[in-house]
């Protein structure tokens, strides 16, 4: 159970992330703030360290370590797939 | 990323970013189709248990694990008899996810001289049922062993030989991963970039996607892979270092889960309680975590028994284990820690092999391996399909194109034709066959090699699709052929509860919808012809879409 919650909160964090770069914002704001992109990469980067932080708390650090890498790999590679499939179905 | 970026950036990062991606293209070719079988049947290897366990369908369904402590007992009385005279048995308990008991055992020096035509390995080994304690008869086969034996060594090779080529394959991939990452400028701001249907472009940021999400992965699984041959490929600092015996014990101490050897007395004496043993190592580790059990001189008075602890429950492969004297059943040694150095050698080859994992887990390590595994085939497509654009006449590629597609094809697609063959050889070579364990090695080679001069043998983009449909064909067919040809079909498993079996099938189906995508994909795709030069066919271009700058920047970005 766990696992779901740092996984979770992972995707929140790269989700985060994705919405403060330039490309993103074009397709879904239509234009660039730098105050969103601060906000965005701050809790982009602050979801990141959380779930870190709750990883190492209940698995210790080997464990701990090991499926927060893993996690991310996967969170951030879900994100990406997320934006693919959200930009196909605005192109068409 | 905006044009003017792009050109503002060039002047100071062009000469070092060439040189890089030169070195990553050509390092990436060179060992691209090793590395990819090396990926995927190492990503398999994840699931290296659960696969031996579907590959011995006569091997019934265990329910519960039994106790460790009463599974070495029985199975240390059988062997009395059983190898009778050998100097050491190896007892490997059952796990959660191989629910046998696996012995091996070293032959008598007598048998091996007198036994000329037999078994020339120097060792025997058997499956239990830890249920009953009796000998299992499995169909011979080297179950998941296959796919992980062939990842690190390329089995059957001989061991030496494919444990180096191996090593400089993987030399060459660290290379390729350090030069990429250089290589690649807008590692954060094109973090989460796909352009759709952007030919090459789309290609490398596919590319860059897979290796930039599973990079530590990446770097991990490659540098830690030398590290567990690190003392075969770099022998020469211990060489020096250690010169005399003792030296020499106690490195082996540091790194090996064996007890140093010891000289039998000749006189008998028979073996304390196993049984109470076992129970001391639970009591230190925990029920389920007691790995191995090795007797040395079984029946000597000079019998010791090890108990080593498993790998499920600690991030490291260090030597752990309780001593024993085998007559009296005195605990003689406990080894539960080693030096700094050796302790993290143990971590890296845990980190690689990832059997400390639960569920969880495993399924991260094998789809970000996977992902790991679509790295380097997209990486080999790129290197064509960004020629073939430069080709004087795409109709009539030149000798080294040809070359690199249609290995490409056979390496990737004719991959999955193999490996998929070697689980139907499992199914449809007759168990009781004699070498039928060879005759399935013999058959993913052979398969392979099909692959191969079909490849050669059709137009490249026919190949392409008709390779991955064969794959999907044989994999959509394995769990139906499985139904036929054991009693363990989908709905058996699912009644029985047996989630190992329902979970190959399951996964192989996943595995031929993948294969169908790949090859439906190919099919739409509409090859872009340009028999006009290239600089000719991008003035062209330029009048029709908007996309030309980014296709003209290409060229330059990565060339």
């Amino acid at each position: 159970m766990m696992h779901l919650y740092t996984f979770a909160i992972c995707l929140v964090g790269f989700a985060a992330l994705a919405m403060a770069t330039e490309r993103q914002q074009e397709a879904l704001f239509h234009g660039v703030s730098r105050v969103r992109t601060r906000q965005y990469r701050r809790i982009g980067w602050t979801a990141l360290v959380v779930a870190l932080g709750v990883s190492v708390v209940n698995q210790g650090w080997g464990f701990g370590l090991v499926t927060y890498s893993g996690q991310t790999s996967m969170a951030a590679g879900l994100v990406y797939l997320a934006l693919i499939v959200a930009e196909r179905r605005r192109s068409r | 990323m905006t044009p003017a970026n792009t050109t503002s950036v060039k002047p100071q990062g062009r000469g070092i970013r060439q040189t890089m991606s030169d070195l990553h293209t050509w390092a990436g070719l060179l060992v691209g189709w090793l590395l990819y079988a090396m990926f995927l049947t190492g990503t398999v290897s994840y699931f290296k248990d659960e696969l031996s366990q579907w590959m011995r369908p006569d091997v019934p369904h265990q329910r519960v694990l039994p106790d460790a402590a009463v599974v070495a007992q029985n199975v240390s009385h059988q062997l009395t008899t059983l190898a009778a005279g050998s100097p050491q048995w190896s007892v490997y308990l059952p796990t959660e996810r191989n629910p046998v008991v696996n012995v091996f055992w070293r032959n008598a020096p007598t048998d091996v001289k007198g036994d000329k035509g037999g078994n020339r390995r120097g060792f025997e080994e058997a499956t239990f049922d830890p249920a009953t304690g009796q000998r299992l008869k499995a169909r011979e086969t080297l179950g998941g062993e296959f796919f992980y034996r062939f990842h690190f060594q390329f089995h059957p090779l001989p061991v030496l030989w494919g444990r180096w080529l191996a090593g400089f394959c993987a030399m060459f991939m660290l290379v390729a991963i350090i030069s990429g990452v250089i290589t690649h400028k807008k590692i954060f701001i094109d973090f989460f970039t796909f352009r759709w249907g952007k030919g090459q472009r789309s290609w490398l940021d596919a590319h860059n996607a897979l290796s930039v999400f599973g990079l530590p992965f990446h770097l991990m699984i490659t540098y830690t892979g030398l590290v567990t041959l690190m003392a075969m490929y770099m022998p020469w600092g211990a060489q020096v270092a250690i010169k005399t015996p003792a030296e020499r014990a106690q490195m082996s101490a540091q790194l090996s889960a064996f007890p140093p050897p010891i000289k039998a007395t000749g006189d008998k004496a028979p073996l304390a309680s196993i049984d109470a043993m076992v129970r001391q190592a639970q009591a230190r580790w925990g029920a389920n975590d007691v790995g191995r059990v090795s007797i040395t001189n079984p029946g000597d008075a000079a019998a010791r028994v090890a108990v080593t602890r498993g790998e499920a429950t600690r991030v490291s492969m260090s030597p752990q284990y309780l001593l024993f004297n085998g007559t009296t059943g005195e605990l003689l040694d406990v080894k539960d820690n080693v030096g700094a150095a050796a302790e993290t050698r143990g971590v890296m080859y845990a980190l690689h092999l990832g059997r400390f994992s639960d569920l969880h887990l495993r399924w991260l390590y094998f789809l970000v391996s996977l992902g790991g595994t679509a790295m380097v085939g997209t990486g080999l497509v790129m290197w064509t399909v960004k020629r073939r654009s430069q080709l004087p006449d795409p109709a009539r590629p030149h000798f080294g194109f040809h070359v690199v597609e249609r290995l490409n094809i056979a390496a990737i697609a004719g991959l999955s034709v193999a490996m998929t063959a070697f689980l139907w050889g499992n199914r449809l070579i007759p168990a009781d066959a004699a070498g039928r364990s060879a005759t399935e090695v013999d058959l993913f080679y052979g398969a392979w090699a099909a692959t191969l001069l079909y490849a050669l043998g059709r137009p490249a983009r026919r190949a392409w699709i008709e390779l991955l449909w064969i794959a999907t064909a044989l994999l959509t067919l394995l769990p139906l052929l499985n139904a036929l040809t054991t009693s363990r079909g989908l709905w058996h498993s699912v009644a029985a509860g047996d989630w190992v079996y329902v979970g190959v099938d399951l996964m192989v189906w996943a595995l031929a919808a993948l294969h169908a995508w790949l090859a439906i994909r190919t099919a739409r795709h509409k090859p872009k012809l340009k028999t006009k030069p290239v600089r000719a066919a991008q003035v062209a271009a330029a009048a029709q879409t908007s996309d030309t700058p980014v296709n003209a920047r290409l060229n330059e970005d990565r060339a």
